[in-house]
């Protein structure tokens, strides 16, 4: 359960200040299905970045699983990132010299995973994802889909109970972004808790749960029950 | 991650920008390989010249007679040493320290034997000299104390000279060859001291002979003790024996025309070794600022690599590398550079001094120390240019790194 109170964020210092949060009060509960929506400037990226470790919150408390990260260091906020979020980014990000398997591994090896164990977890994980042939090639040999997968199973590896998806679909045509949702509600049914941060309605409609950001502030936080 | 699996990362990385990397590495290479040459080259020489070029023991020393300036006298004045005996020599035997004394004295001789001619060296001797030097007899006899009480007209030549004036199955002992246009005999082959580098050069040395010392004075009107060698027990007390010797052979001859002073080699092998050491010293010096260069140069590459993959260095942070993990990630992949450079500089180094070795006249010595040296230095430079670029990657911050475009 991540827990947010009153998040403020300000860019910048002195007379260049740029206030981009003002006030967010949120709660996720663990295995949610959340998309996060809002304008371009509205805030949802830096949110996106408070709650996944990338980035520390100017003022308020952010407590996950009932601990507070207000005295984390860097070091802290790595660690956290490495065992708790799995990201997925838009541009997949996939390191374009390692083939497929390795990139999954990647994750495993700053979290001190043995090398028999990181090939075992990224092979079981790229099988779930469907790309048991493709476990060998490099990200330029992939399709769209394809990488995106891989990126997912790079998520998944060292076992997070979050999934921060920064418009997963983004980059890809909409029937492969349908297969991509359906990986990730499928993931979320396994007890995975799914934050979507996205401006396309459609992709909202596959989560429980959307919250609208304008300005810095949550203007809507509206449940769907199922 | 551990160190490790960082260094396989850092070779590929190396590997995946080859010309980028060797050409990085040329400063490195080359700075580690121009130490190791010239310090290898300078070595040898200076073993050589130790060794070899003087030809001379460690432990002799030669007296030289110097001339007293005499006031009347406008500048320097040729000075006819003192007559200096075989008994004289033997009181000298008996100052501490001394092993033994030779005295020989010297010509000059046009040698022919049928068609073939050579001109050499002559050594006057006396028995004296075959007990204090390791001679290798070839053939026939040594010359003995008769050869010098009769005047006898024999010579003993060293293995070159007799390949140079002989057919290989041809007798030279008991053949007589005409020196300076009179008839002598061989009555003896000894090998050729001369180091076997030197022999084989052609030209380097026609070879040399011995003859009685009291047959070289008549034959040449000159002393038949001209050069006194001074042989001591202890090779590292050879000037205090020489100085002591010198003394007491002043006190015998007691001449007014002028003294015997030591010549002493080990102080000519010294100063030219200081030549070389400065020389070695110089050009190292020179190879080191290549080295500076080079590790500049694998900064500025560095640099250039973190800039370049700032989303790659975002995206590691993203996923849950440290601060630590991504600036150990980039220095280990500086020393790798540099060490790789300073290991290929090693190889060119042994390569290139193989190569010359064989073309010079003697063998340079590739010293172990300074190889390891060259190559721990270059890890060194990885350390100290790589710690700027590696900083710098550490530093990024993950979202502005994987919004870099």
């Amino acid at each position: 359960m991540m827990k947010l109170n009153n998040i403020t964020k300000v860019y910048g210092s002195g007379d260049l200040k740029v206030p981009v949060l003002h006030g967010i009060d949120l709660q996720i509960e663990d295995g949610e299905f959340v998309a996060i929506m809002g304008p371009s400037g509205s805030g949802k990226s830096t949110l996106m970045n408070i709650i996944g470790f990338l980035d520390k919150q100017t003022e308020g408390t952010y407590a996950l699983n009932g601990k507070d990260i207000k005295d984390s260091k860097e070091k802290d906020l790595a660690r956290l990132r490495n065992e708790h979020i799995g990201f997925v980014f838009q541009q997949f990000f996939l390191l374009p010299r390692l083939n497929a398997q390795k990139n999954v591994e990647t994750p495993l090896i700053y979290a001190g995973v043995s090398k028999a164990e990181r090939a075992e977890r990224a092979k079981d994980l790229l099988t779930k994802v469907g790309l048991k042939d493709r476990m060998g090639h490099l990200p330029s040999e992939l399709s769209g889909g394809q990488k995106q997968r891989v990126a997912i199973a790079r998520a998944l590896v060292n076992n997070p109970s979050i999934i921060l998806a920064d418009e997963p679909t983004g980059a890809l045509d909409s029937k492969t972004g349908v297969q991509i949702m359906e990986l990730l509600t499928a993931l979320n049914r396994e007890g995975k808790t799914v934050i979507i941060v996205t401006h396309e309605e459609e992709i909202a409609a596959y989560t429980n749960r959307t919250i609208v950001l304008k300005d810095g502030l949550i203007l809507e936080d509206k449940k769907v029950t199922t | 991650m551990n160190i490790w699996e960082s260094f396989i990362l850092a070779l590929s990385s190396v590997w995946n920008h080859k010309v980028r990397s060797i050409l990085t590495m040329l400063g490195i290479i080359i700075g580690v390989g121009a130490v190791i040459i010239v310090v290898a080259i300078g070595d040898g020489a200076k073993q050589q010249l130790s060794d070899d070029m003087f030809n001379t023991d460690e432990n002799a020393i030669t007296l030289q007679f110097e001339p007293m300036m005499s006031e009347e006298d406008d500048g320097m004045m040729w000075m006819e040493p003192p007559t200096v005996t075989s008994e004289d020599l033997a009181q000298l035997r008996e100052v501490p320290g001394v092993k033994s004394v030779l005295g020989t004295n010297n010509g000059w001789g046009t040698f022919v034997n049928n068609d073939k001619s050579s001109e050499m060296q002559i050594t006057g001797v006396d028995n004296q000299y075959f007990i204090t030097k390791d001679l290798k007899l070839l053939e026939g006899r040594r010359l003995n104390t008769r050869d010098n009480d009769s005047y006898s007209r024999v010579v003993m030549i060293d293995s070159l000279v007799r390949e140079k004036l002989f057919k290989a199955d041809e007798e030279a002992v008991g053949a007589i060859v005409d020196i300076n246009d009179n008839p002598y005999k061989v009555v003896g082959v000894y090998e050729s001291m001369l180091p076997k580098e030197l022999q084989e050069i052609d030209g380097f040395s026609s070879g040399e002979a011995l003859m009685p010392r009291t047959l070289i004075a008549m034959m040449f009107g000159s002393q038949e003790i001209d050069t006194i060698n001074v042989i001591a027990d202890n090779p590292e007390t050879v000037s205090e024996t020489g100085q002591a010797a010198a003394e007491k052979l002043n006190e015998i001859i007691a001449s007014e025309d002028g003294m015997y002073i030591p010549d002493d080699m080990a102080k000519y092998v010294e100063e030219s070794e200081k030549f070389f050491t400065t020389i070695t010293l110089f050009i190292s010096s020179i190879a080191g600022i290549s080295l500076l260069v080079g590790g500049i140069g694998v900064m500025n590459i560095m640099l250039v690599s973190v800039t370049e993959r700032t989303r790659e260095i975002g995206l590691r942070k993203a996923l849950g590398a440290t601060r630590g993990q991504i600036l150990l990630q980039f220095l280990i992949e500086s020393i790798t550079l540099t060490s790789l450079g300073g290991l290929i500089g090693v190889g060119i180094a042994i390569l290139i001094t193989t190569i010359v070795g064989s073309f010079l006249p003697f063998t340079p010595i590739l010293n172990p120390v300074i190889i390891l040296i060259g190559v721990l230095f270059s890890s060194f430079i990885g350390i100290v240019f790589g710690i700027l670029p590696a900083n710098k990657a550490s530093k990024l911050s993950p979202i502005e790194a994987l919004r870099y475009e």
